[in-house]
C-alpha cells in the first residue's frame, strides 16, 4: 500500500515536473529586443520573417528535434507538432526557398550560440537558465 | 527537352555547389551546402480493369488495366542539392526519378537555378523552376508535404508538366502580421507524352500571389502560354482538306500555337489540430481541350500522430461537348468519320465528381503511412481522368481506388 502510493506519488511528481518544464524564449545581451508578439515569434521560426520589427536581422536557432525543449517550445508558442514543423519545411526546401533553422545540441549548447551573436533568436529550458548562470548572458524575451 | 541549356543549367549549378563546398571548409558556422531529399513508396489498386488510372496523365502505365495493383502510379525518389553560395547567392538541382513518358525511371531535372538575392524580400531566379499554378504546385511532387496521396486530379490535371525553363522573380512584403509573397514567371517547357509526342508550351507567363496570414493563406494566380503539340496537326489537315468549313472547324479545334489561359484560386486555413483547404481553377482555350473547370475542398483533422481527411473534388467541361462537324459528313463517309472523331474527343473529356477518404499516420520522425480511397463517379459520355481506355471501357460509371503511400523526407 505504501508502495503504491509513494509509486503515485512519484509518477505525480513526474506528470508535474513535466508539465511544469517551461521553455523561454532568449537572446543575447547585445541585442537590443525585449518582447515579440506570438505572431512575430512564429513568423521568424516558419521562415516568413528574417528582420524584428526594428528593421535588425534576426537568425532563429532550434534544439535538437525530438528533445523536450523542441516538442515543448512548438507546442507551446507554435502550436504544431514535430510532423507539422517537418511538413512545413519540405514545402520550402524542396522549393528552393529556405532552409529550417540551424540545430544545437541542448539546452547549454544553445545559450553560448544566442550569447556569441547578437541576432541569435533561441529557446531553452527555464530551469536551465536559472541553474547554469547564464543569466548574464542571455535575456529572456517576453512572447505576448 | 533542349538537352543543351538543361546540361548547361545543370553544369553551372553543380560548380556553385562545388565552389560552396570549398567556401564552407573555410566559414564553418553557416551551413552552406545541404543534401535533401523525398520519395514516396506507393500502391495504387483501380476496381476498372478497362482504363488505367496515373497520377500524370502523360505516361504509360497505372493501376487498373496494366496492373490490378500499380507501384508506378505515386512511386518516386526526389534529390536534392542546395548550395549558399554567398549570403546572396545560392543555387538548387532537384532530380526525380519516376514514371516517365516512356516507362522509365530515368532521373530527370526537375529543378536547377541560380538564384540571387538583389535584396532581402526580392529575389530572381535563371535556370529550371517549377510553376507555381496552383497552391501546392511547387511541392505536389513531395508527398511529405501534402495531406493526400497526391493532389487533387480535378484541379492538378489542369498542368501535368511542373517545370519550366526561364525566369523567375520573386518579392516579398509584410506589412503588420501579413506576409504577401508575389511570384513572375517567364520561360517555356516541353513535355513527352506516351507514345513519344512532345507537347510544347512557348511565351509562358505566370503571376502568382501568396498572402498569409497567422492560420491563413490566400493564393491567386493567373498564366497564360502557347501550346502546340504537333501530332495532332496531320488529323485537322484532314479537315482543312474541305474548304472554308473545314479551315474553321481545324482553327477551331487544333492546337497548334494556341494560347491557354489559366486561372487559380485557394484558400488554407491551418490552426493546428485541424485544417481546411479548397482551390478552383479554370483552364481555357480555343482548342481541343476546350474551357477546363475543376476544384476540391480538403478538410482534416488531427488526433495525435493519425490525420483522417476527406477531399470532394469536381472536374467539368464548360465549352462544347459536340459539333456538327463537316456538313459534307451526311452523305460522304470520309467526311463522316472525321465528325465521329472530332465528337468522339469532345464528349469523352474529362468530367467527374470524387470523393476521397483517408488517413495519415505520422509514425516516425521523417515518415508517414497515408492510405486513401478514392469513389468517382464519372458523368455520362466522359472517360474521366483515366488513361489506356480499352474497347471494353464504357464512359460513365465508377471508378474506385484504395492507395497506400509511405512518404518519406531527408
Amino acid at each position: 500500500m505504501r508502495l503504491t502510493s509513494s509509486i503515485l506519488g512519484l509518477l505525480l511528481s513526474l506528470m508535474v515536473g513535466i508539465a511544469s518544464a517551461e521553455v523561454v524564449v532568449v537572446v543575447s545581451v547585445q541585442n537590443p529586443v525585449e518582447a515579440l508578439s506570438q505572431a512575430e515569434l512564429r513568423d521568424i521560426y516558419l521562415g516568413r520573417m528574417n528582420r524584428l520589427p526594428n528593421g535588425s536581422a534576426v537568425t532563429p536557432l532550434d534544439q535538437r528535434e525530438g528533445s523536450a525543449a523542441h516538442r515543448t517550445f512548438y507546442r507551446e508558442y507554435m502550436a504544431q507538432t514535430p510532423a507539422q514543423i517537418k511538413a512545413h519545411w519540405s514545402r520550402l526546401i524542396f522549393t528552393g526557398r529556405g532552409q529550417p533553422p540551424r540545430s544545437v545540441a541542448d539546452d547549454s549548447a544553445m545559450a553560448d550560440a544566442v550569447a556569441a551573436s547578437p541576432v541569435a533568436l533561441g529557446y531553452l529550458d527555464s530551469a536551465y537558465l536559472d541553474s547554469a548562470q547564464v543569466g548574464d548572458r542571455l535575456r529572456v524575451v517576453a512572447i505576448d | 527537352m533542349s538537352g543543351r541549356l538543361v546540361s548547361a543549367l545543370v553544369v553551372v549549378s553543380l560548380m556553385l555547389v562545388f565552389s560552396a563546398q570549398v567556401a564552407l571548409a573555410q566559414m564553418s558556422d553557416t551551413p552552406n551546402l545541404s543534401i535533401n531529399g523525398f520519395g514516396t513508396v506507393g500502391v495504387v489498386h483501380s476496381d476498372e480493369d478497362q482504363a488505367d488510372f496515373a497520377s500524370n496523365i502523360l505516361v504509360p502505365k497505372g493501376a487498373g488495366y496494366t496492373r490490378d495493383w500499380s507501384a508506378e502510379v505515386d512511386s518516386r525518389l526526389g534529390l536534392q542539392l542546395t548550395a549558399n553560395l554567398t549570403p546572396r547567392l545560392s543555387s538548387v538541382v532537384q532530380v526525380i526519378s519516376e514514371q516517365r513518358y516512356d516507362g522509365t525511371y530515368k532521373p530527370e531535372v526537375e529543378w536547377a537555378n541560380v538564384k540571387f538575392d538583389v535584396t532581402p524580400d526580392l529575389s530572381v531566379r535563371v535556370g529550371r523552376m517549377v510553376q507555381s499554378t496552383f497552391m501546392s504546385s511547387e511541392y505536389r511532387k513531395v508527398g511529405y508535404a501534402t495531406p493526400w496521396v497526391r493532389p487533387p486530379l480535378e484541379v492538378y490535371r489542369m498542368m501535368p508538366v511542373t517545370n519550366f525553363d526561364g525566369v523567375d522573380v520573386s518579392h516579398r512584403s509584410r506589412f503588420g502580421e501579413f506576409t504577401h509573397t508575389l511570384r513572375g514567371t517567364y520561360g517555356k517547357a516541353d513535355a513527352r507524352y506516351q507514345g513519344g509526342g512532345t507537347a510544347e508550351a512557348r511565351k509562358a507567363m505566370g503571376l502568382s500571389s501568396t498572402l498569409e496570414w497567422g492560420a491563413t493563406t490566400l493564393f491567386a494566380s493567373y498564366g497564360q502560354y502557347r501550346l502546340t503539340i504537333e501530332e495532332l496537326n496531320p488529323f485537322f489537315d484532314y479537315f482543312r482538306l474541305y474548304g472554308p468549313e473545314g479551315e474553321a472547324i481545324a482553327d477551331r479545334y487544333d492546337i497548334d500555337d494556341k494560347r491557354f489561359d489559366v486561372i487559380s484560386l485557394g484558400a488554407r486555413y491551418d490552426p493546428g489540430d485541424w485544417f481546411v483547404m479548397g482551390e478552383w481553377a479554370r483552364s481555357d482555350s480555343r482548342s481541343l481541350t476546350g474551357d477546363l473547370r475543376g476544384w476540391h475542398v480538403t478538410s482534416g483533422y488531427r488526433m495525435g500522430a493519425v490525420t483522417p481527411y476527406v477531399t470532394v473534388a469536381r472536374a467539368s467541361v464548360s465549352s462544347n461537348l459536340s459539333d456538327p462537324g463537316l456538313s459534307v459528313g451526311e452523305w460522304w463517309p470520309p467526311a463522316a468519320e472525321l465528325n465521329e472523331v472530332l465528337n468522339h474527343l469532345l464528349e469523352t473529356s474529362a468530367r467527374q465528381n470524387s470523393l476521397s477518404l483517408g488517413a495519415r499516420w505520422d509514425f516516425a520522425r521523417n515518415m508517414a503511412l497515408t492510405a486513401q480511397y478514392d469513389h468517382i463517379d464519372i458523368d455520362s459520355g466522359s472517360q474521366g481522368i483515366l488513361i489506356n481506355h480499352q474497347s471494353g471501357f464504357e464512359p460513365g460509371g465508377t471508378v474506385n481506388l484504395f492507395s497506400l503511400a509511405l512518404d518519406f523526407v531527408f
